[in-house]
């Protein structure tokens, strides 16, 4: 580094002089588009938070209705069962016929019906039982529903059952019954938010990691600037290159911001791992994704084209990411499409990071799948960018 | 002036009073009046930025406005409900080449697809089509999509898709621009034969100076008002003197003494140009004489201003005079001079089987400006693209600042600079932010970056504009910036690919002052195209090229001289049936007849016997001449005159081949 600057290393400086001079001019371009500014703060800011609050898949708030005919205590005592958060007990109804309206349209989701005489074959061991309806057009929240009430209904039956052969702790004993007993590891309060918010932000970086580059690529040719950048001294790859380096560290930083701001502290997503390590493989994921938007912007000669070219690689890409369905339900041919998406590693090693603080001794072939696959996709966009231009 | 005297009489179509129009802001139109009447070819000439845009579109019933009053066809616009009931009867043709056009209908495609939306009945849909296209001679292609057509063409399959329903007014806003001066004379032709044939009133907006004389009365437009209307005579009339060219040396201390006394002193190639008030042609050689001191002037010839000189008269008149810095301040740097800059040795470019380039050879010596002309998809862009290292050539060598193209194309980028057709730098950066992007990129350290960028604020006059947008910009400024930035690593060899669109006449004076100080001084070489023929006249050198070919070389003068050689004199005949006139002149062998909005010119081989003879002819047919006046010959008349010619023994050797 003391060394007289020969010609060699003077050349060297030169080169990253250029490299410095277009990757601080992309970052003064991106802060100058107030639209794209404005919707690059809302999608790592208020967005995750919408997402961390809104959505559930666990069972909440499921419009609960009632036909009771027979208005014993057992009766009354089993509808108590049905309790809040998960179900919200919307009323009892005199007509059945009623009942199946209300679930026609959509006002009741479940509509539990009590037969007469319930309490009196209870009491006297007769089986008897009461009919569920279940709307499952939403079907995670459907099924989780029709889960929830069949295991209130069931151990509402056990306990009756126990009461009545006696109250002698042997015969109760005696009885054969398998308790299953789980314990949830990793997200104990088995909180939705975490999981959700934390997808979200992973979306969000992936869209980003596309949109920013591809923008910035075709809007110097929308503008004709790229004509004036060929004729300079810059390589293809420089062109490239800085538009990749400065639109990585702009996402990097709403990831922090994100991750810090938002999620940490509201919803106290913990963040076990190391976090040089998932800044780094998030630098890397980005870094690699944005190939795909240049080569995007390369099949496109607008903005307008370009938006829509993003939506188009990026609704697979999330759709075989195992981000809102997990792998394992896919059908086979799809887990095979789905080993090809590096975003799917990129949730792997986010989870296993954020959620389980895994370290680079357990993520290591995932960061490896996501390394060549990205590379291979960054390898591609410049192989477009150079053949486009010469 | 009967023409005239005819349309005096009828109505008035157009009728704009106290019109203004405002954009957030800014101020588009402040306060026009305008009345057009029927059959008149009736022209806006302005710069971009000036309000002939918002002006037509306000006419055409696609704008609303905040003040005044329209009234066209006798009709007040001024609700959607009154704009509905023009517009069947207006074609309105948007700025832009071919952008009212679909790109993947074949040329006969779109033709229908405007007259069925203008429910023309199918019988005269055939006829209007056959001859629009014959005159425009774009039969010949047909069926071929609209997106393959070159600029010219489909700025030509624009003007017929506007007037395919015979519209009682066409308003047409920039039609010519980015056409080339043959494509422009077709666009001509349609329109005065309609406007002739139909009584068609047609209000064209350009930006070109010298197409003023084609109309037959003009507003000049500057910021959002009127400077001076009339016909072209009136308005020339406007600002009476005299233009003076001659040659002096040294050119550079004869430029600078003449400032000083006068206000309009450029230099065009070897030549100057300088307009004075004076208008005895005796007293204004004298004053010019007197301007010069003991520098002798050459070849003087004297004048009457063009409508350029009156245009920028009134805008110095209005006080704009122009805030650049008028001391190009000296860079360190002398260029040896000797050396050639540019050399092109049987240069060849394929595009698949199409030939784009066919063995272009010329030489560009430096501190020499060099001008290539050409049609739009003549090759000029592919030549430069080829010298400037983007396109490899796919035959013959060339050697640019002292490299070889071939295998020095790194080199060769480090030492030129370029300057392309449209806007190239960053709008949303600022001046010294672009300034300081471009001096990084050519890998200027922080000490020269600090310099050049002072010299680059003073050469191109953009003190107080440091830290504004470039968007913001007006274009002149933003021209000038875009200049700056491809000196920033003192060039030795400098390509301007059609720099000055859209820039007005003052700006665009102040550029090329820029540019030959920047030839003159320091010795750089200047490659230029240009669609403005006014704008060749200031190259030292020229070359013609037709169909990927150079067809001609030669300073201006020669060009213009090889022309009179061959075809004769350029003569101006102002007489009362002007339409005729032209018929009657053909008829009577003068092939070359044209007319001008209510002038005829023509071509003598013999002034004396010739002019005779077409006194004769239009005498015994009825026409009563005003007066019969020589024309200097500009170079769109050599442009033209040359390219026609090509294009005739092209069409002889091919109906040849096929016989």
């Amino acid at each position: 580094m003391t060394s007289a600057p020969g010609p060699g290393s003077q050349r060297a400086a030169i080169w990253w002089r250029r490299l410095a001079v277009m990757t601080r001019k992309e970052m003064l371009q991106l802060f100058r588009d107030v639209p794209i500014v404005a919707f690059l703060v809302y999608s790592f800011t208020l967005a995750v938070f919408i997402t961390g609050n809104g959505i559930r898949s666990q069972l909440h708030n499921a419009s609960l209705l009632v036909h009771d005919a027979d208005h014993s205590v057992s009766s009354r005592e089993l509808i108590h069962r049905f309790q809040a958060p998960f179900f919200r007990l919307e009323g009892e109804i005199a007509d059945p016929q009623e009942g199946l309206r209300w679930l026609d349209r959509g006002k009741a989701m479940v509509f539990l019906e009590i037969p007469p005489r319930f309490h009196e074959q209870l009491m006297t061991g007769e089986p008897t039982a009461v009919q569920l309806l279940v709307d499952t057009t939403n079907s995670p929240q459907g099924l989780s529903a029709a889960g929830y009430a069949a295991q209130i209904v069931e151990r509402f039956g056990q306990e009756t059952v126990q009461a009545n052969v006696g109250s002698s702790e042997e015969s109760s004993q005696n009885l054969p019954i398998i308790v299953s007993d789980h314990r949830v590891w990793y997200n104990q309060d088995q909180n939705d938010t975490w999981f959700e918010s934390i997808s979200h932000l992973l979306r969000q970086i992936t869209i980003f990691a596309i949109l920013l580059p591809a923008a910035a690529l075709v809007r110097e040719k929308e503008r004709g600037t790229v004509e004036q950048l060929l004729v300079s001294p810059l390589t293809p790859f420089q062109i490239m290159i800085s538009k990749v380096l400065a639109m990585t560290v702009v996402i990097l930083c709403a990831t922090a911001v994100s991750l810090f701001g938002i999620m940490q502290p509201v919803f106290g997503v913990p963040i076990k791992g190391s976090i040089v390590l998932f800044f780094s493989l998030t630098a890397l994921f980005v870094f690699t994704t944005a190939g795909m938007g240049l080569a995007a912007a390369t099949l496109t000669r607008n903005q307008a084209q370009v938006g829509m070219m993003t939506l188009l690689v990026v609704a697979p890409m999330l759709l075989l990411s195992g981000l809102t369905t997990p792998m394992e339900v896919m059908p086979a041919w799809v887990r095979h499409l789905m080993a090809l998406s590096p975003l799917r590693y990129y949730v792997e090693i986010t989870h296993g990071i954020l959620l389980k603080g895994a370290g680079s001794s357990t993520l290591w072939d995932s960061v490896l799948a996501m390394a060549l696959l990205g590379g291979a996709l960054f390898g591609f966009g410049m192989w477009r960018f150079r053949r486009q231009f010469e | 002036m009967n023409a005239l005297t005819q349309t005096t009489t009828s109505q008035p179509l157009i009728r704009v009073s106290g019109l203004e129009k405002q954009y957030r802001q800014h101020m588009a139109v402040r306060g026009i009046d305008l009345t057009i009447r029927q059959g008149e070819i009736y022209g806006l000439i302005g710069p971009d930025g000036a309000g002939k845009s918002s002006l037509m579109k306000v006419i055409a019933g696609v704008l609303s406005y905040e003040a005044g009053a329209v009234e066209v066809f006798g009709i007040t616009v001024d609700s959607e409900p009154a704009a509905e009931r023009i517009k069947h009867r207006l074609g309105f043709l948007p700025q832009g080449l071919g952008l009212n056009l679909y790109p993947e209908l074949s040329v006969e495609e779109n033709v229908d697809f405007f007259a069925r939306l203008r429910l023309v009945p199918e019988r005269d849909l055939a006829d209007r089509k056959a001859r629009l296209l014959a005159i425009t001679r774009l039969d010949r292609f047909r069926d071929r999509p609209m997106k393959h057509l070159s600029g010219g063409m489909k700025q030509k399959l624009g003007l017929i898709c506007t007037l395919i329903h015979e519209p009682e007014l066409a308003i047409l806003d920039e039609p010519t621009t980015g056409v080339d001066p043959v494509s422009r004379r077709d666009f001509w032709a349609i329109l005065t034969e309609l406007v002739q044939e139909r009584r068609m009133t047609a209000l064209v907006s350009t930006a070109y100076m010298d197409e003023a004389s084609r109309f037959h009365r003009l507003s000049l437009l500057s910021n959002g008002r009127i400077l001076a209307s009339g016909t072209p005579s009136e308005v020339q009339a406007l600002v009476p003197g005299s233009a003076v060219t001659f040659q002096a040396a040294p050119q550079l201390e004869a430029l600078a003494r003449l400032r000083k006394t006068f206000t309009q002193v450029e230099a065009m190639g070897p030549l100057i140009h300088v307009f004075t008030e004076e208008t005895e042609r005796a007293a204004a050689k004298q004053r010019i004489a007197d301007g010069l001191g003991d520098i002798t002037a050459g070849e003087v010839r004297v004048d009457d201003p063009d409508l350029e000189d009156v245009f920028v008269a009134l805008l110095l008149r209005q006080g704009r005079l122009k805030d650049a810095g008028d001391v190009l301040p000296p860079s360190s740097a002398r260029l040896n001079r000797d050396g050639l800059a540019i050399e092109a040795k049987g240069l060849v470019r394929d595009f698949r089987s199409f030939r784009a380039v066919d063995r272009v050879s010329f030489q560009v010596k430096q501190g020499e400006i060099f001008g290539l002309l050409g049609a739009n998809g003549a090759g000029k862009t592919t030549v430069i693209k080829m010298l400037t290292g983007i396109l490899p050539p796919t035959g013959g060598e060339g050697r640019v600042a002292g490299a070889d193209m071939r295998k020095a194309g790194g080199v060769i980028k480090e030492r030129i600079g370029y300057m392309s057709q449209a806007f190239s730098l960053y709008l949303d950066l600022t001046v010294v932010e672009n300034i300081r992007l471009f001096a990084g990129i050519y890998g200027l350290d922080k000490e020269e970056t600090r310099t050049r960028l002072e010299w680059i604020i003073r050469m191109a006059g953009l003190a107080g504009y440091e830290s504004d947008l470039a968007g913001r910009l007006p274009m002149g400024v933003r021209q000038r910036l875009a200049l700056g930035c491809a000196l920033v690593h003192r060039p030795r060899v400098l390509f301007l690919d059609e720099p000055t669109s859209g820039v007005d006449p003052l700006g665009r004076r102040h550029f090329w002052d820029i540019l030959s100080r920047l030839a003159r001084d320091e010795g750089v070489a200047i490659l230029i195209t240009t669609h403005y023929m006014s704008e060749a006249e200031h190259c030292d050198r020229l070359a013609l090229m037709y169909a990927g070919r150079v067809v001609t070389e030669g300073s201006p003068g020669d060009m213009k001289r090889h022309v009179e050689q061959e075809a004769g004199h350029l003569f101006e005949v102002i007489a009362d049936q002007p339409a005729k006139a032209v018929l009657e002149l053909r008829r009577a062998g003068f092939a070359g007849a044209a007319l001008y909005g209510t002038r005829v010119h023509m071509f003598c081989r013999d002034p004396v016997r010739d002019k005779e003879c077409a006194c004769q002819a239009l005498a015994s047919s009825g026409v009563t001449i005003q007066s019969v006046t020589a024309r200097p010959l500009s170079l769109e008349d050599v442009f033209v005159y040359k390219v026609m010619a090509l294009e005739d023994q092209e069409r002889a050797s091919v109906s040849g081949d096929s016989v």
